[in-house]
């Protein structure tokens, strides 16, 4: 840890650390802080304060990587069998045998396809259909247009295991069952990326908004060349989490998606585990199955982390 | 900024435009989402099958039977002790996470990477690993870690006593990871100014914990508190692949009976849009005491926060939750009014 030297003037501390990305680190303010009150606060509070910390982000961090290291570790062990936790923890030799056994055995190489296929023509739709209703409950105001977002935030209420039946209807009357089509239509639109998409337009500038009008920029052009730009960290945000909830979908893909042909990661993974080619469980055959549906919203995420605690915590563009 | 009606329209505003604008998300939701939700409220008072050629209004007998089913009332007490499992500890570690993060200067970004894994995790290949950790040989890890004790091999998943628990600690390791990322969030909101005015007073340390930090969370730990339990309400995936809700339903849950009644067996349509409509009303009321006690809490807020709400995360998020609330209560006709008031 970096600590300011001792008996270092207040004021030297940054106002509010903001870096560039917008993400206020409150670390360094603070942290010189309670250097500088030192003689104020008993000592022994403070060693206890730091143990204490270390011990909770040890355990945290301990568990919440723990089901992935055992995955790694199984997949790559060279064993078909249970690993048991006195075995060494690094394997004597790297195997990617289980891999191709999964590969081969529950098509993971198709399903990875058509799930990486179906989440981005989801995460398409939605944002096509979710901007523009964004930009109007932003900016456009209707009579009644209270009323109609209300709806629109309604919806969020609606567990989809519930619409999960009409729709099943639905699809099948259009002829879509058991189709990619299928997989990705009820998803056309979602009430959550409407709503954060609003709440970050209305954050932007009026005077933005009013030079554009000046400049005799129509709503359509206003919106492409103005509000789009502009909503960029919150349609980033949107992004992630829809690609990751629908690559994640399980309920729908396993109703609609009748045809191995059609499956996605997560249901054919499901039933690699149901029926197990061989009779008998593959635990090394499942953790690198496991492993390998997890590496695109493991990406993603890495990819896109800094960005989402950015647009979450909401910063506007002209505060 | 409070905005004036009309300010930042751009020139030439039709109705049909806006019309254009909205059309394909409206259509969206009133398909897929908004009509099937009416569809479900309609089928629950016919005995409607998914096969069967006709279907008769039967009621409110879906809703008798539903109170006198022994298989429903199993699986509403599940789900209650699921929520009570996943949400109490997450919000609690998150919390503790969230709070200890703060103060790392060295690796935060990697620390916070570690803990966002979770989030993204496909529930499906992590179920995949928890099953084979609490294995029923004498190697699976808990099993392991079990004999280390003394004690011997259990069949977690196959033991009635033990498999609703573990299928909550599975949730539960991945809620923990969420409600860490809110609060994150809802920290990072907290403007040094506040901390500042607190150390000219000499609070400090667990008492400025007490008296500014957890205060000026409220709002996201209310927000995060209901917004948990509504996500544990509509549990499906980690007892799918787990468990299939046994066995002998220990742990079959609301939304995996909906799923068994109306899309396995004799697909009983009506019945199971019944137990969804109980569920749907469960969470619209907790929705709406969500949103009072968001109020609320972002009332208080704002006065231990001197100058002004700070509108991060807890904004949005108890925003949402008024939205969501006065949405359900007033038939939408309040939807609107606090998020663009919270907003600045």
């Amino acid at each position: 840890m970096t600590e300011p030297p001792i008996g270092q003037p207040v004021t030297d501390r940054p106002e509010r650390a903001t870096s560039a990305d917008g993400s206020r680190s409150p670390v360094t303010g603070r942290h010189a802080h309670r250097v500088t009150r030192r003689s104020h606060a008993p000592d022994s509070g403070r060693v206890a304060g730091l143990a204490g910390r270390a011990f909770v982000l040890t355990v945290g961090v301990f568990f919440a990587l723990l089901p992935f290291v055992w995955m790694a570790r199984t997949a790559f062990g060279p064993s078909q069998s249970a690993l048991s936790l006195s075995s060494n923890p690094i394997p004597e030799s790297v195997s990617f045998d289980a891999f191709s056994r999964a590969f081969r055995d529950g098509h993971l190489g198709r399903a990875m396809l058509t799930g990486i296929l179906v989440s981005l023509a989801i995460l398409l739709l939605q944002l096509l259909t979710a901007i523009p209703a964004a930009y109007v409950f932003a900016w456009l105001p209707f009579r009644g247009r209270g009323v109609v977002f209300g709806l629109v935030l309604a919806t969020l209420l609606i567990p989809s295991q519930v619409t999960a039946i009409p729709n099943y209807v639905t699809i099948s009357a259009l002829g879509l069952s058991n189709t990619r089509v299928g997989l990705v239509l009820p998803f056309m639109t979602s009430a959550a990326s409407i709503f954060l998409l609003r709440q970050y337009m209305t954050t932007i500038p009026v005077s933005v908004l009013e030079a554009a009008r000046m400049d005799g920029l129509g709503l359509f052009r206003t919106l492409r060349t103005i509000v789009v730009p502009l909503s960029m960290p919150a349609i980033a945000t949107v992004s992630v989490f829809s690609f990751l909830l629908s690559f994640n979908e399980y309920l729908w893909p396993l109703l609609e998606a009748r045809s191995p042909e059609i499956a996605t990661p997560p249901l054919a993974l499901a039933t690699l585990v149901a029926s197990p080619p061989s009779g008998l469980p593959d635990f090394a055959e499942l953790a690198a199955g496991a492993l390998i549906i997890s590496l695109p919203t493991l990406v993603v995420f890495l990819i896109a982390q800094r960005r989402l605690t950015a647009g979450l915590a909401g910063t506007g563009v002209g505060d | 900024m409070t905005r004036v009606a009309g300010a930042g329209t751009p020139a030439g505003v039709g109705g049909w435009r806006i019309g254009v604008l909205l059309f394909p998300a409206l259509l969206g939701l009133c398909v897929f989402v908004l009509g099937p939700a009416l569809v479900s409220a309609f089928a629950a008072g016919t005995d409607k099958t998914l096969t069967g050629p006709s279907f008769h209004w039967v009621g409110a007998a879906n809703l008798r039977e539903a109170f006198r089913d022994p298989d429903f009332g199993k699986s509403v007490r599940n789900t209650l002790l699921y929520c009570l499992l996943t949400v109490i500890p997450s919000v609690v570690i998150g919390l503790a996470l969230a709070l200890a993060t703060q103060k790392v200067t060295r690796g935060a970004g990697a620390l916070r990477l570690a803990l966002f894994v979770p989030v993204s995790a496909n529930l499906v290949a992590i179920a995949v690993v928890f099953a084979y950790m609490f294995d029923p040989s004498d190697h699976g890890l808990a099993n392991t870690v079990l004999g280390w004790f003394g004690a011997g091999p259990r069949d977690w998943l196959g033991d009635e006593s033990t498999s609703l628990p573990v299928v909550a600690l599975v949730g539960g390791w991945r809620l923990t990871s969420f409600v860490f990322v809110v609060y994150l969030a809802g920290l990072t909101a907290i403007p040094a100014s506040v901390y500042e005015a607190a150390d000219v007073d000499g609070i400090r340390g667990f008492a400025r914990l007490r008296h500014v930090t957890l205060p000026l969370l409220a709002p996201t730990t209310i927000f995060l508190a209901v917004f948990t339990t509504i996500l544990t309400l509509q549990t499906f995936e980690t007892v799918a692949v787990l468990t299939r809700g046994g066995p002998f339903r220990s742990s079959s849950t609301v939304i995996y009976y909906v799923y068994e009644i109306g899309f396995t067996g004799s697909f009983r349509i009506g019945y199971a849009s019944a137990i969804a409509l109980l569920l749907i009303l469960t969470i619209v009321l907790i929705g709406v005491l969500g949103a009072v006690l968001g109020r609320r809490a972002r009332e208080r807020a704002a006065r231990v926060e001197a100058d002004g709400p700070d509108v991060g995360v807890d904004g949005v998020a108890g925003a949402a939750l008024v939205g969501l609330g006065a949405a359900g209560a007033a038939g939408g006709a309040r939807g609107t009014g606090r998020p663009a008031e919270v907003v600045r």
